[in-house]
């Protein structure tokens, strides 16, 4: 691939994640706004926020980790979106393939969870450890899964993986072969968006929302343009392995849409979990179902 | 007479012993036995070809003892192995120079006793890498025990109870090699290594059965396998700084090596497959592998419950040694490299974080993790080598610890074990939320009001652990450096050879270039900060200056969330933890002193019928049965 390409392709990709990451915000606020009766925020209200965010007045750091937490939360999903493959666009996916993808969807939390330990607010420090924590719960089923589709994929770079889906058709596709799989990822999935009911570490009425206690300002700017990332991120990893990715930009978008609108919706319906509830909701359904579709694929 | 460079080797580490020995107490000591140990680096990087080729070198020295010929020599096993040993003794030992010796000292330590140990402890790995038969393997062993013990005791109080206690282990360690070389021997006819490769073949399932049990605890103890983990965490974490990042760096991977040139190179991973557990769909080899697993998992969770940052990375130590076992038992050329290139890697980060924590001590007075906080603006540079430290023992880009892993991962992927690969995940997220801790609770979160006037360390000790920083990145930048070492060091031991890259692994099933994952890692990074700086200014505040809950707080108010961490997680598995290696450990214990008890009561009762009674029923016994 020429140079140029590629470069285009590395600055493309995070570009548009950010973009639709955007209008992915946009749509969670609005089917909180249709179950909750209300109309909702207008079409550019998350670009708004982020501009508004970044433009206050009284920012308070609380030193440099504090402010290097917050690039490293925006930075590391920036750079996993350079893994995601997208149609027409590889970026460097087979250069690093999934396991590196998944891990480097830790850093931006890892990044978060430097950033609030500096801010010396023990609710910050309850929130994070509360985070890791539900990080623990959910990745294990989330590994589970992982490793079913890699292992019947014969690969873990996420471009064959997608080809493979692709070049079956309908029946191909992850979802329809290894359906157990695809139901553990959902819920893995669905908690490590870390939305209601599953969102323990943030609780405002307990720890004062937690890691974003002591975010004002562009620290807060820096936070919703990392849930822009997440959200597309992670609905764009699943689609990618259970939907058989996208041909055409068109059928790519409605489907991570359509997935991300699962979680979103369940989320706007239930109370929240307590860490250990999270644990043992975690530790047992997912990974059941996850280890017996792993039987099934070997 | 022509010395060969292994000759060369082993002098230089001997005068080093010499030198500390005699001039141990001196004012330059420190620096004296750092220069002779840097020496000792370039000896072993003019044997540099070993790391990069097939070859051996021999040493001059032979013995023969009632018909056994002893020799050393060295190849790339032993290399690979000797210069993390070397590099990580000339590291710490620069650290130890200066003010550490003089605070050391101060306190009322031993300097002299501190250089020989470490002195001894090198010479005597040296000459265990260099074993060229299972004779020689044995004597290195058990001076490797030795020594050891040495510098674990040296620190007196809990240290000594914790090195007593290595020493049972050791010894029982050594007795089960020395059984297990009995055998071969009567196997074999001979302690040669080329003789007991053509004699495996031979072995009927029975005797090399024996023989994996009996070099496999004995090895492992070293190792700190389980169920034999737990002397080793306090024997490390109370040794005097500089060495317990020198024992955690290198020398429990002592039983590392000596499994691969005894199970791996010599028995056959392929034989060891053959080893059927009857009633059950497992061999040996699975055993191996899920001993490897539980103690990954075991150790670290046992960490994250620590309070004490010591101790804390002494039991990820004994984890982390689970992934290289593992590695190397998947034995695919994937798990192979992961493995040997843990060893290294583990050397590196085990090493900084260690001495990272030293500081800490040194300026602060203690390593309780309960009265250390906010460190981050008094010590920043030592809080980046701490922070370093744990990217690469957590396993995550763009440290080298991650690289390993990720080869572990992958060959776990590739043969399709998903409970080990699960396992081998689980490990990993525990070790996330234990380091995590530390750095926290350590260096973020409320300066405590004592710690206002801390100092940065001093420069000697802050060189060598940005030094270990450095490599700890760039050997995760170029991972192809160490894993030209680990292709050599898989080819002597028989195992299939990876298909390196600079940057990482070419695959078939997915390859890894990390020069382009850390590159666009900070690419992200960088455009990061772009948005960040170019949006408003914010407006620093003293550290000190913080409220919570609306309430303004004082630095006199304590209010650092650090003890029992992650409460929620331990609602969970907190009622996990039962201690019951502990409790295995002591019913051992409490039997041997049953039985010694028994054994006195009868020899104390000088009653001459009875003996005889006894004597008499035994002999009944014996000829009957």
């Amino acid at each position: 691939m020429a140079p140029m390409e590629l470069i285009l392709e590395l600055t493309l990709m995070p570009l548009i994640a950010f973009l639709v990451g955007m209008m992915m915000v946009l749509m969670m606020r609005r089917i909180a706004a249709k179950i909750q009766r209300r109309v909702g925020p207008p079409l550019l209200q998350p670009l708004y926020d982020i501009v508004k965010l970044h433009s206050k007045r009284t920012q308070i750091s609380h030193g440099l980790i504090h402010d290097i937490g917050i690039i490293m939360a925006m930075g590391g999903y920036i750079a996993a979106e350079t893994l995601l493959p997208v149609p027409g666009m590889n970026g460097i996916a087979e250069k690093g393939g999934i396991i590196t993808l998944l891990y480097l969807m830790m850093i931006p939390s890892l990044g978060l969870a430097l950033g609030v330990g500096q801010c010396a607010n023990p609710n910050g420090s309850i929130g994070i450890a509360r985070a890791l924590t539900a990080m623990l719960a959910y990745d294990i089923p989330l590994v589970i899964v992982i490793f079913g589709v890699a292992y019947a994929a014969g690969t873990t770079n996420l471009v064959d993986i997608i080809a493979q889906q692709q070049a079956g058709g309908f029946a191909a596709w992850g979802a329809v072969e290894m359906p157990l799989l695809a139901i553990a990822g959902l819920i893995a999935m669905h908690a490590s968006l870390g939305k209601q009911p599953f969102e323990i570490y943030i609780a405002p009425a307990e720890i004062a929302t937690g890691p974003m206690v002591e975010m004002s300002g562009k620290y807060l700017g820096g936070l919703f343009v990392m849930q822009c990332f997440q959200l597309y991120t992670t609905s764009v990893l699943y689609v990618s392995l259970f939907l058989g990715g996208g041909t055409t930009w068109f059928d790519f978008l409605l489907k991570s849409f359509l997935v991300l609108a699962i979680p979103v919706s369940i989320a706007y319906l239930f109370p929240r979990y307590r860490t250990e509830d999270l644990l043992r909701l975690m530790w047992k359904w997912p990974v059941m179902l996850g280890l017996i579709g792993v039987a099934f694929v070997l | 007479m022509i010395l060969t460079p292994l000759d060369e080797l082993l002098l230089f580490s001997g005068a080093t012993l010499l030198v500390a020995l005699i001039l141990g107490r001196g004012l330059a000591a420190g620096w004296m036995v750092t220069i002779l140990y840097g020496g000792q680096l370039l000896t072993l990087i003019k044997m540099a070809a070993l790391g990069y080729s097939d070859t051996i070198i021999h040493a001059s020295i032979n013995f023969e003892i009632m018909g056994q010929s002893l020799s050393w020599r060295f190849d790339a096993l032993s290399w690979f192995f000797a210069l993390i040993t070397v590099a990580s003794a000339l590291l710490s030992s620069w650290f130890s120079c200066g003010e550490w010796e003089r605070s050391f000292k101060q306190h009322g330590g031993n300097i002299w006793l501190y250089h020989s140990a470490m002195a001894l402890n090198v010479f005597t790995m040296l000459i265990l890498l260099a074993s060229g038969d299972l004779l020689s393997l044995f004597i290195g062993w058990e001076l490797v025990s030795w020594a050891g013990f040495l510098l674990m005791a040296m620190a007196g109080g809990v240290a000594t109870r914790a090195a007593m206690r290595y020493i049972t282990y050791a010894m029982a360690g050594g007795m089960a090699v020395f059984g297990g070389i009995a055998l071969v021997y009567v196997a074999a006819g001979s302690l040669q290594y080329e003789a007991i490769l053509t004699a495996v073949d031979q072995m009927s399932t029975t005797q090399l059965w024996m023989l994996v049990v009996m070099f496999g605890s004995g090895f492992g103890i070293k190792m700190g396998l389980l169920p034999f983990h737990l002397w080793q965490a306090p024997a490390y974490a109370e040794t005097p700084g500089p060495g317990s990042a020198f024992l955690g760096a290198i020398s429990s991977r002592m039983g590392l090596f000596a499994i691969l040139l005894v199970l791996v190179k010599l028995f056959g991973i392929v034989n060891i497959d053959s080893l059927k557990i009857p009633f059950t769909l497992i061999d040996a080899r699975d055993l191996l592998a899920w001993i490897a697993v539980f103690t990954i998992i075991l150790p670290t969770f046992t960490a994250m419950k620590q309070n004490d940052a010591r101790h804390l990375l002494a039991w990820h130590g004994i984890g982390q040694g689970g992934y290289m076992l593992l590695g190397v038992v998947v034995a695919d050329a994937m798990g192979g490299a992961g493995g040997l290139l843990h060893v290294f890697n583990h050397a590196t980060y085990q090493a900084a974080l260690f001495m990272a924590v030293t500081a800490v001590i040194h300026r602060t007075g203690t390593s309780d993790l309960n009265k250390l906080g906010g460190l981050v603006v008094r010590m920043p540079l030592s809080f980046v080598v701490l922070l370093v430290g744990i990217i690469g023992l957590a396993g995550l880009p763009p440290m080298n610890g991650f690289v390993s892993k990720w080869l572990v991962y992958r060959s776990l992927l590739n043969e399709g074990m998903p409970l080990l690969f699960l396992a081998a995940v689980i490990g990993t997220l525990g070790t996330i939320l234990s380091v995590y801790k530390l750095i926290h609770n350590i260096f973020l979160g409320q300066l405590r009001i004592e710690h206002e006037q801390v100092k940065e360390a001093p420069w000697s000790m802050m060189v060598p652990m940005l030094i270990l920083a450095a490599i700890i990145f760039i050997t995760g930048l170029f991972p192809g450096i160490p894993l030209a070492w680990v292709a050599s060091v898989q080819e002597v031991i028989g195992l299939p050879v990876t298909d390196y890259t600079l940057g990482g692994v070419e695959s078939v099933s997915g390859s890894l270039d990390m020069i382009w994952v850390i590159g666009v890692l900070f690419a992200g990074f960088g455009i990061g900060a772009v948005i960040f700086y170019s949006a408003g200014r914010s407006k620093r505040v003293h550290q000190l200056d913080n409220y919570a809950g609306g309430h303004f707080l004082s630095a006199d108010v304590r209010y650092q969330y650090s003890d029992n961490f992650y409460a929620g997680l331990m609602h969970l598995i907190g009622g996990w933890y039962r201690g019951s290696f502990l409790w295995l450990e002591k019913s051992v214990t409490s039997l041997v002193d049953f039985i010694s008890l028994v054994m006195q009561g009868l020899y104390r009762r000088a009653n001459a019928e009875f003996y005889l009674l006894s004597t008499a029923l035994f002999v009944i016994a014996w000829v009957v049965i």
